[in-house]
């Protein structure tokens, strides 16, 4: 009898799930908290698609989900390197980009970049840097370098913490020492790890979690860092905290909207597209979000400019990840083995 | 027949144990002889070059050359689960006893109490840890107000607070089995013990503690094998500066792209835990033996 019971739930269960693949769905997986809930709300309402959102907290949890043959997503949000990675794997649907009402409203320097040369498969969503930022109760003095970070005086002892995966850390360390990102020289490989051997007596922790209150509580004095987080906790939490301007560079990044390979509801996903890069939407995104857009905004309504909130206006060049040949990403993966042996 | 149904009547627990367990370890197994995909994922060729990675690997100056950095690393984890499972040993033992000396009304309260944290995540457990030990935490709060000090560095990010970390996660586990063999402990005998002049500590050793043993070491197993995949507080905690096999086996998977160095390590961990259960059933088995 119970086994009866369960095994019709189950089947019943079944066929909802399936169910749930039929029309009128669209299944997000995106950066965590990244799309502004009442703009899902909206979609929602203007045409009766039901949506479904979950978030991951890194590109690779992203491509190895992708790679490991999950389905079910409509859309993803990929950075560029991995965009570039998962087009030339066969991950992404051609959903000729360019003729999207969307691609209208991208800034002209962002198409045709070579993470998608013929604008087939993504329209950009979100960009910004990573870089460093420091709690300016607890250091007082110049942010104009890397060297205040990578090279820390002795104020800055033990009060250090950096990201629990090296994509950008490395970045940021090799524009410092001006090596190239993607090196597959091993000598200029060895400097950077030398350098980040040398830093490490002065780090507390190499974790990429619950960095806002870290940094804004004080329990650091320094931490790697992203443009628009560290600007939503000075400007909403009244941190008394500062985005670095390393005169060396920042490390770029800029994420995309694309369509998995195999996805069901493609038509759904991508109005949903043409919906996030209207000008009204893509304010309200933007307003949420905290991170700087590369399509067309409202400026009346968009509430952050270059006086209030200048960590999204860098003033310092800014290089962008790129993807790696298997050959450099061994060396990264070497640097950050060996830096936590 | 009745042994027919032996067979068959357990199916379903072999279907599940088949498609959630054997399946999978094979998968990760098979995984760990392939050859990488140049972008993560990998590609069906029989390769031991996995295995021959954990101890050598190709120097800053293109030569082969033996690398003990993973052997640091799966000794450090031994030795981090170790320390945690002995600590929580100790810690079991007398709070086993003093739940188990208690009327019933108050045993099953606290056995309750126990389990109670098992309704949390864990995540959110450790995260109360670092509203614990850090700035301006309760630890420093409650000093500040005392009047002992005026203010202390942070707690955080250290070996100590990973393992404090690690034994309030695992300790229940141990508390569990070593309550349920130190309730059956018949009182009488530990008056007989006193009566033929025992001391107490003699009490302990002799009576108490042989009679505890077996809950002790079921414990230890259920403390010992989850530590060695221990993510989470050695991160959060600890302050991540050094890796253990958890965070190399992510490391692997993630931004290293190579699957099947990440399976390889996998199947190590697999290994040693199998080590660890298969000592401790021949020992049992042992035992009834000469019994």
């Amino acid at each position: 009898m119970t086994l009866k019971t369960t095994l019709l739930a189950s089947a019943a269960l079944l066929a909802l799930s399936t169910a749930a693949r039929a029309e009128g769905e669209l299944h997000l997986y995106i950066w965590s908290d990244s799309i502004a809930p009442e703009l899902i709300t909206k979609f929602e309402a203007e045409t009766g698609t039901k949506v479904t959102v979950d978030g991951y907290n890194s590109n690779e949890d992203l491509l190895t989900k992708l790679q490991a043959g999950a389905t079910g997503y409509d859309l993803v949000m990929p950075s560029q390197h991995f965009v570039r990675i998962m087009i030339d794997q066969g991950l992404l649907e051609d959903i000729d980009a360019a003729s999207l009402a969307a691609f209208q409203q991208v800034d002209p320097k962002w198409r045709g970049q070579w993470w998608d040369e013929t604008n087939d498969y993504s329209i950009p969503v979100a960009y910004g840097t990573a870089g460093y930022t420091v709690n300016r109760d607890q250091y007082k003095g110049a942010v104009d370098s890397w060297s205040v970070f990578f090279e820390p005086s002795a104020e800055l002892q033990g009060k250090i913490a950096l990201l629990s995966y090296p994509d950008e850390v490395v970045g940021a360390a090799q524009l410092y020492l001006g090596v190239p990102f993607c090196s597959e020289n091993p000598d200029e490989m060895k400097k950077v790890l030398d350098l980040l051997m040398a830093q490490k007596p002065s780090v507390a922790a190499y974790t990429s979690d619950n960095i806002e209150n870290r940094i804004g509580g004080g329990e650091v004095a320094a931490h790697f860092w992203w443009d628009g987080n560290s600007m939503k906790t000075r400007a909403n939490d009244g941190a008394n905290i500062e985005y670095a301007m390393p005169k060396e560079g920042l490390v770029g990044w800029i994420d995309s909207l694309a369509v998995p390979k195999g996805a069901a509801n493609i038509d759904n996903a991508k109005a949903f597209i043409d919906f996030m890069s209207t000008p009204e939407n893509a304010t309200v995104q933007y307003n949420y979000y905290g991170h700087s857009s590369p399509v067309a905004l409202d400026l009346a309504v968009a509430k952050y400019t270059p006086e209030n909130a200048p960590e999204l206006f860098p003033t310092v060049k800014v290089e962008f990840s790129r993807a790696c040949s298997p050959a450099a990403q061994d060396l990264v993966t070497k640097v950050w083995t060996q830096l936590l042996q | 027949m009745r042994a027919d149904f032996r067979i068959w009547g357990l199916l379903p627990a072999w279907v599940i144990m088949g498609f959630t367990l054997i399946i999978p370890i094979g998968i990760v197994i098979a995984v760990s002889f392939a050859a990488r995909g140049a972008y993560g994922g990998f590609d069906w060729a029989l390769s031991g070059e996995p295995y021959v990675q954990i101890l050598y690997q190709v120097g800053w100056t293109d030569e082969l050359e033996f690398n003990p950095q993973y052997l640091y690393i799966i000794a450090r984890t031994l030795w981090l689960a170790a320390i945690t499972t002995l600590i929580c040993m100790a810690v079991s033992l007398p709070v086993a006893y003093y739940i188990a000396r208690q009327p019933r009304a108050v045993k099953a309260a606290l056995v309750y109490l126990v389990t109670l944290p098992f309704w949390v995540s864990m995540i959110v457990r450790v995260y109360a840890w670092l509203m614990i030990l850090g700035n301006d935490g309760v630890i420093e709060k409650a000093l500040v107000a005392t009047g002992l000090t005026s203010g202390i560095d942070s707690l955080l990010f250290n070996d100590g607070a990973m393992l404090v970390g690690m034994v309030y996660s695992y300790l229940p586990l141990m508390i569990l089995p070593v309550f349920a063999s130190v309730e059956k402990l018949d009182g009488a005998l530990i008056e007989a013990s006193h009566d033929l002049y025992a001391n107490r500590w003699v009490t302990l050793r002799r009576v108490i503690l042989p009679l505890a043993w077996p809950g002790l070491m079921a414990g230890a197993i259920l403390v010992f094998v989850p530590c060695l995949g221990a993510v989470l507080e050695p991160i959060l905690l600890g302050g991540g500066k050094q890796l253990l096999m958890g965070n190399l086996i992510q490391t692997q998977f993630g931004g290293g792209r190579n699957w099947p160095f990440g399976a390889a390590i996998a199947v190590v961990l697999m290994g040693l835990v199998m080590i660890v259960l298969m000592a401790r059933a021949l020992r049992d088995g042992g035992r009834h033996d000469a019994a």
